[in-house]
């Protein structure tokens, strides 16, 4: 009897379940949901959305044009023509607005700019948005990129860490406010500086800043704002007053969920279509992307590998083969660091490790590049959608040469270039390398996976260890020297070669500083190419140095990928520009 | 009985103390380069690591950094968690009543679900209800939750979209971070209810059903076992069969004093559930992108977020402790022979 | 360690009773042990795996020269999994690794982590609960607070910043996971010890004039091995599914490496399928996920059974 009614009482639960589900659920209609509102699902955190703070692409994709302007803008697509964004004019030669020399650029400022709150945008709140990217400096963040050209050094700081005012004089003295246009004068002429403004002078309300408790620019406060401990008051980059088409409502640290709403009293012409952008954190893929079908999310960030998972959806647009202006390579570091250092085995060329000046030997580096299948490489880490490395200089980016020459595999003559390589002992005793890439990057693991067998497979002496470090371990121990052989990237900060061939190739740059490589030749060619306007020499430059690439490879280029953006289909009105991080604009868009 | 829980109250300082040192001894295995480097994020300005390890003291001894936090915590300072971009403080008030809200309807969910089914399949044991019963918890336990909770997604989001994931729909999401919503004790449900918007209290209930379902299947089956045998072994007893020998009906027999006495080991482990509900659902939690506690402490345990690790762990030691006293003197309760 | 605590550590308030001596032997453990239906399917469930393990070189021999059989082959890198075809019978997972392969060489795996974990947890919580147990007092109170302090904290968190710190591989996982499940061990060890140190036999024992160490290798040791038998086998299961969770977050075996609970991993992409089709990748789970399954099944049931044999007051119903 007993058991009857606990039957009835399964049964009854049952029902009941099946009736919650269907009284609760919704048929899932494919109309456009939340007509004004566009939701953006993605990984990672957002790190920070004050402009002097943040340093990645995906705290930069929101602000970025959409919540800051900058004086310049990008023409459409186009990563060299420019548009008039706060400024009433680019500055140019014919114009007279760039001087002669190439150092000094005047950027008038239009009176018709408002900030979101309604006051005037004067070009005393440009120069204290430019002054205070500067100064904040913070340790890992984007102040560099203006402190550069505009003081001639890409720190505030001293060797000891103690801020040196001087610096802000020197920016002082080279940012004037003339009536209403700042005039600013490099430390020596830049030809890339024009592009850097585009994406970096994003302008703030200083009077908002100020009434925030932020520093009130002046030379006696500065040092106090100085490198500032995130903990500290985290209120003070939260986010400050822009010009653009959206404000920031809300940051919710707790949901990771970023709220962006129309600005109402937008300047440059009519308010945005959308009425709100949503941007929030959703770590699972499956999530996401069972969040697309529905219509829950209007854009997901996607991976490759899981590219096949987001094709043939019905209502979703997926736009591929978009230019990026990214490198990823294989850096071979010719002084490894650390004595002791397991990276390196036994430490000797025995054939249970090897010698920490290994890589010195050029020879070494050769027979490598010749050893990489890179055809492999592309095609199974990258479906296809990458263009094959020939130096540190992207395709679809000025001085890109073409037909530049690089290594192929093949592996006879990657044999042959090994049996030569220190008159054959290195054949006879054999190596073991570890190769190491940072945990989680899919595709750098697939690469590092496929270099192993390639080199293996030449000779059963030649052993290949892969091993992964968590990111920041990984810097840390790369900028030390610590890594033999690594896979790292770079993405463009300003769409310009210089950009790219500084920190791959100058003997100060951020990669070959931890290689330990050095060409004066080198270091000659890309200084000269900083300064010079003139871009028939800037190629010729460009292109020799592509050569030297070629020749001494320090690093061996794997190319450069290309990305894809997935979204509904009834999203309109969105174009890509390759210096867009994130999304890129989203006052184009609205949803239909 | 004061006494004895005033005891016991003294011990939670040692447990915290213990927990929180074991936590910082282990990250004392980085160096404290390694340990700078947790600040940096791009290849640029690492040339600042020394500046670094100088300004957050990474170089000094061990116990000194362990005082240093330490003292911070009796200040009610506990650091700033970089995972969570917020203060540790802010982290847990703004983490621990997600978890909370999804650990108390799964508590009570498997609570009701395990208590019911393992008497039920202790009474009638060998027979159909108890092979189920048994088979089915078996399964709750031989699956890893992320797979089960996937599987869960994709049958009630993926193909109907029923139960989404996420804490609230857009909209009610909206209105709760308003003005207009006055929030009472963090947990959705209540909060819609205490200000009279069914609505949300429907869409939080909404949100809710996946998560729960996921976290309380692999609890709800273990659950089931140890009332199942816990029953069995006091169905034995002397003074059930002069219960049924004095002619009381069955059910009586089963629900006065069987039942009461078999709960013995299912409060143990139900103080223990709580608490491990509460402090651990990261998967779940990951999977349904639920701002909670678990999640926030594993990824900086993951990152060695170390003020978000050590927050994590004072946070759940005083949990895990407080637990137990509860479990203790819900015993004095139960069962009459225990007495402090 | 899972999302919740597993079953034992309420045994030492459950009366666990032993055989008593005049009915102890290997003999009449194994007959009761045949009498139970379900006990004859959990053993024979692992006595499968035990088999595929141990044939594992030749149910799934590694490609000629391959260094190191725990990592699963594969023809190219591939994103997409492939499904079952001739040469690859359970098919093959994101990047092309064999599920064939990987499923039976990872229950060696399975059988490596599981055996070292409780091995060295039975080791540690022998040593340490038995001597807290034994001597009682002082020793004892540190003891409690010590196992309280590991306790308190969420395993699974605990697991990850040990990994985090000490670095990736099995080997740290294993180390990790050990000193999540010591205090456990340790807890019930201290309990039996504590409840046989009165006993009558004890006494006598000491009254002849044994010395301490005697009385406990010979009478405590024992009878502490009954609890030990029933916990490990339902934690042997428990370990797995732990580990699992760990590649969950990225802190298991490496990718490619021959271990379910990676392979599963692999497959958390893929489990909603493609567009269209649900249940297109459905080999990517259903392959490894059986194999887990079936081995925390047969687990869970033989120490079912040897909990239900060794409780006398349960003999009658038999």
């Amino acid at each position: 009897m007993v058991e009857m009614q606990s039957f009835r009482v399964i049964l009854l639960v049952g029902v009941l379940v099946v009736s919650l589900a269907l009284g609760l659920g919704i048929s899932s209609a494919q109309q456009v949901k939340n007509p004004d509102t566009l939701i953006i699902a993605h990984s990672g955190d957002v790190d920070s959305l004050d402009p002097a703070w943040q340093y990645d692409t995906l705290s930069s994709g929101i602000t970025l044009w959409n919540v800051y302007e900058t004086l310049i803008f990008f023409r459409g697509g186009s990563v060299g023509d420019y548009v008039p964004m706060l400024a009433t004019q680019v500055p140019s030669l014919r114009n007279g607005l760039i001087s002669r020399d190439a150092r000094t650029f005047t950027f008038p400022i239009n009176p018709q700019a408002r900030f979101s709150d309604g006051t005037p945008v004067t070009a005393e709140d440009v120069k204290y948005s430019l002054m205070r990217f500067m100064m904040i400096d913070r340790d890992g963040g984007p102040s560099w990129v203006l402190l550069q050209p505009i003081t001639g050094e890409d720190t505030t700081r001293d060797k000891d860490g103690k801020f040196r005012m001087e610096i802000f004089d020197r920016a002082d003295r080279a940012i004037q406010v003339r009536g209403n246009s700042v005039v600013i004068t490099l430390a020596r002429p830049y030809a890339p500086f024009l592009n850097i403004m585009a994406s970096w002078s994003m302008v703030i309300s200083k009077r908002a800043a100020i009434a925030k408790g932020d520093w009130d620019g002046r030379r006696e406060t500065v040092a106090r704002f100085n490198n500032p401990q995130r903990n500290a008051d985290t209120k003070l980059f939260e986010g400050a007053v822009g010009t653009g088409p959206f404000v920031i409502e809300r940051w919710d640290r707790g949901t990771k969920t970023v709220i962006l709403r129309r600005n109402e009293r937008y300047w440059r012409g009519q308010r945005a279509a959308l009425q709100r952008v949503v941007f929030r954190t959703v770590e699972e893929f499956a999530t996401r992307r069972l969040m697309l079908q529905q219509g829950d999310a209007d854009f997901i960030t996607v991976g490759r590998p899981e590219q096949s998972q987001v094709e043939g959806l019905p209502g979703v647009r997926i736009v591929d083969d978009l230019s990026q202006f990214v490198t990823q390579a294989l850096f071979l570091n010719l002084n490894v660091k650390g004595a002791g250092n397991p990276y390196l085995g036994s430490g000797r060329l025995d054939g249970n490790g090897i010698p920490a000046n290994f890589f010195s030997d050029v020879q070494v580096r050769r027979a490598i590049a010749q050893s990489i299948d890179y055809g492999a490489i592309r095609r199974d880490c990258f479906r296809n959608k990458i263009t094959l490395g020939n130096g540190p200089i992207p395709r679809g980016m000025f001085g890109y040469n073409e037909r530049g020459r690089w290594y192929t595999y093949d592996r006879d003559r990657a044999i042959a270039a090994w049996r030569e390589v220190q008159g054959g002992r290195v054949w006879e005793t054999g190596f073991k390398l570890t190769v190491l890439y940072n945990t989680g990057n899919a595709a750098r693991r697939c690469a590092s996976e496929i270099l192993k067998r390639s080199i293996e497979s030449l000779n059963p002496k030649f052993q290949v260890e892969v091993t992964s470090l968590a990111w920041s371990t990984y810097l840390a121990q790369e900028n030390e020297g610590r890594l033999p052989i690594y896979f790292l990237g770079w993405a463009a900060d300003y769409a310009d070669p210089d950009n790219f061939v500084y920190p791959f190739m100058h003997s100060n740059g951020t990669f070959t500083k931890a290689q330990s490589y050095s060409n004066p030749e080198v270091d000659r060619l890309i200084e000269e190419a900083q300064r010079t306007a003139d871009p028939a020499r800037r190629r010729q430059i460009y292109f020799r140095l592509q050569e030297i690439a070629y020749t001494d490879v320090p690093t061996v280029y794997l190319g450069y990928p290309t990305g894809f953006v997935v979204m509904r289909s009834w999203v309109r009105g969105w174009y890509w520009n390759p210096m867009f991080f994130g999304l890129g604009y989203l006052y184009a868009l609205s949803k239909q | 009985m004061t006494a004895f829980i005033a005891r016991r109250l003294v011990l939670l300082p040692i447990v915290v103390i213990g927990t929180t040192l074991l936590i910082f001894a282990l990250t004392q295995l980085l160096s404290p380069a390694m340990r700078a480097s947790l600040f940096v994020q791009d290849p640029n300005q690492m040339r600042d690591l020394e500046a670094i390890i100088r300004k957050y003291g990474l170089d000094r001894p061990f116990y000194v950094q362990y005082w240093e936090w330490l003292k911070n915590v009796v200040r009610g300072d506990l650091g700033y968690s970089f995972v969570a971009r917020q203060t540790v403080a802010e982290a847990i008030r703004s983490f621990f009543p997600t978890t909370l809200e999804l650990s108390l309807f799964s508590f009570g969910l498997l609570l009701m679900v395990g208590i019911w089914l393992g008497t039920l399949s202790a009474v009638h044991k060998d027979r159909w209800i108890d092979h189920l019963s048994r088979t089915v918890s078996i399964v709750g336990t031989g699956l890893p939750t992320f797979v089960w909770g996937l599987v869960l997604l994709l049958l009630f989001y993926g193909m109907h979209p029923w139960f989404p994931p996420g804490r609230l729909s857009l909209e009610a999401y909206l209105y709760v971070t308003s003005d207009r919503f006055r929030s009472y004790t963090g947990l959705l449900t209540l909060d819609a209810l205490l200000n009279g918007q069914l609505w949300i209290f429907w869409d939080a209930l909404r949100h809710l059903v996946l998560p729960v379902l996921t976290l309380s299947y692999f609890t709800a089956a273990v659950l089931v076992r140890v009332m199942r045998s816990a029953m069995l072994e006091t169905l034995r007893q002397d003074y059930v069969r002069t219960a049924r020998a004095k002619g009381l009906p069955e059910p009586v027999v089963i629900r006065r004093h069987a039942r009461r006495n078999a709960l013995i080991p299912v409060i143990t482990l139900a103080s223990l559930i709580l608490a491990g509900l509460l402090t651990g659902a990261v998967i779940t939690e990951t999977i349904y992108d639920l701002p909670g506690i678990g999640r926030w402490g594993a990824q900086a345990a993951q990152q060695l977020d170390i003020p978000g690790v050590a927050g994590f762990a004072l946070f759940s030691a005083v949990l895990v402790v407080l637990g137990n006293l509860a479990a203790d003197i819900l015993y004095a309760f139960v069962d009459p022979r225990i007495r402090y | 360690m899972n999302e919740a605590p597993t079953v034992p550590q309420v045994l030492p308030k459950l009366r666990i009773s032993r055989l008593t001596p005049e009915r102890s032997g290997v003999g009449e453990f194994l007959r009761r042990l045949r009498r139970n239906p379900l006990s004859v399917t959990g053993l024979a469930i692992i006595v499968f795996f035990v088999m595929v393990a141990v044939l594992a070189p030749v149910l799934a021999p590694p490609p000629r020269g391959w260094r190191d059989p725990y990592k699963i082959p594969n023809e190219s890198f591939a994103p997409d999994p492939r499904p079952p075809r001739p040469g690859h019978p359970f098919g093959t997972t994101s990047e092309q690794y064999d599920l064939y392969y990987g499923v039976v060489w990872g229950t060696r795996t399975a059988f490596r982590v599981s055996l070292t974990v409780i091995a060295i947890s039975v080791a540690v919580g022998l040593v340490i609960g038995g001597f807290a147990g034994y001597r009682g007092g002082g020793a004892d109170e540190v003891f409690m607070r010590v196992t309280d302090v590991f306790l308190a904290f969420p395993g699974l968190i605990l697991a990850v910043v040990i990994v985090a710190v000490l670095g990736k591989g099995l080997d740290k996982v294993l180390i990790a996971l050990s000193l999540v499940s010591w205090p456990t061990y340790a807890r019930l060890l201290r309990g039996e010890i504590l409840s046989v140190r009165q006993r009558d036999f004890v006494e006598a024992a000491r009254a002849l004039g044994a010395s301490d160490v005697r009385i406990f290798v010979r009478h405590v040791l024992p009878n502490t091995i009954y609890p030990v038998l029933i916990y490990g086998s339902l934690d042997m299961a428990s370990v797995v599914i732990s580990a699992a969770a760990l590649s969950f977050l990225g802190l298991g075996a490496e990718v490619g490496y021959a271990d379910w609970g990676q392979l599963i991993n692999l497959a958390r992409p893929w489990i909603i399928g493609a567009p269209g089709n649900a249940f297109q990748y459905w080999y990517t789970l259903v392959y490894p996920g059986l194999a887990i399954s079936l081995f925390v099944l047969g687990w869970n049931l033989l120490g079912d059974a040897f909990r239900d044999i060794m409780d006398p007051k349960l003999r009658g119903q038999a």
